[in-house]
């Protein structure tokens, strides 16, 4: 199922938002689009999390294929603008251990591009 | 590609005899669920979070032991956690989860089943490994994961978590090595929530197991 989602580039970073759930029914098409993006030469991604509302473990393993496809291919994916629930799913399952978080898209911006 | 029951098995065979290591207390049972989650979870059937396991879509996989599990949560008129659905498979299906996922295995030409007899009476069967490339590659994968800091692939993730669950660890690595990759272990035992709760639901049988053994009567 597709899933809502907003493309930008800023600066060197291609910024990907998605919109509402991230769960198992549209985790594929996330992982699919970033893939895209990285698969054009973009390999630097920002994954903005400001309007994610929920996250299940499908869509935490869409977000680290993502970001592991990113670092084979030179570059890396962060994450920007967490709200609090999705904060804690992502820490609860240490992923904010391996991925970098900022914690607005502003401040993302100045730190990796 | 083998399942995770399939791989987790293969693991916890003795490469000599194609005997069972010894694992942690009932940790093979809840195990072997959690594997099949995983699989369910990994071929788009089913998803989670901290609150609820739901299914996605219940088309059969082809698999019978994926497609009987994903049937009976399907079926299921309640809604369950995780662990909850752990505890039941655990209860209700993982002997045929062991004996489907070996024959699977002895059919793919990876093990033997051979039947023996000890003390004249007793039967046992053991499962010695014919062709060893599929152990080896999982060994390495595992082995790959822990002793770097590359962000790993969810599915590598996933095996971690269930090693680690059956403490079959120290069968792999050297106790140097084991010392060296803790700190990775501990960071991905929690990165799978299927994972997390298959290492939770183990590691809560042990406890309960030792109160029960504290608090026993001591004549």
């Amino acid at each position: 199922m597709p899933m809502e989602m907003e493309e930008d580039k800023i600066a060197s970073l291609s910024v990907v938002s998605p919109i509402g759930r991230v769960d198992g029914l549209v985790a594929p098409d996330l992982e699919k689009r970033i893939s895209r993006i990285v698969e054009s030469g973009d390999t630097r991604v920002l994954l903005d999390c400001g309007r994610m509302s929920y996250i299940s473990s499908a869509g935490l393993r869409a977000v680290l294929a993502s970001a592991r496809q990113c670092q084979q291919a030179g570059g890396k994916l962060a994450l920007c603008a967490l709200q609090p629930a999705c904060k804690t799913v992502f820490e609860v399952s240490g992923f904010l251990s391996i991925i970098d978080h900022h914690d607005t898209r502003d401040a993302a911006v100045a730190a990796e591009s | 590609m083998l399942t995770f029951a399939e791989e987790i098995l293969l693991l916890m065979l003795d490469d000599e005899d194609g005997t069972f290591l010894p694992t942690r207390t009932s940790a093979v049972e809840y195990v072997l669920a959690g594997a099949v989650l995983l699989d369910l979870a990994f071929a788009s059937r089913i998803d989670t979070d901290e609150r609820q396991l739901l299914v996605l879509d219940q088309t059969p996989t082809g698999d019978p032991i994926l497609d009987r599990v994903l049937t009976r949560i399907s079926n299921s008129s309640s809604t369950r956690d995780t662990r909850a659905w752990i505890e039941k498979i655990t209860s209700e299906d993982t002997d045929e989860i062991r004996s489907m996922a070996l024959d699977s295995l002895v059919k793919r030409g990876v093990l033997e089943a051979r039947d023996e007899k000890f003390l004249w009476v007793f039967r046992s069967r053991r499962y010695p490994i014919v062709d060893g490339r599929a152990e080896r590659e999982a060994k390495l994968r595992v082995t790959g994961v822990l002793l770097s800091d590359d962000i790993p692939d969810p599915r590598d993730v996933a095996m971690i978590c269930l090693v680690d669950a059956c403490g079959i660890l120290p069968d792999i690595f050297s106790e140097r090595e084991i010392e060296r990759a803790t700190p990775r272990i501990e960071q991905l035992r929690k990165m799978d929530l299927i994972g997390q709760e298959v290492g939770g639901a183990v590691a809560e049988i042990e406890r309960s197991i030792m109160m029960a053994a504290v608090h026993a009567p001591h004549y």
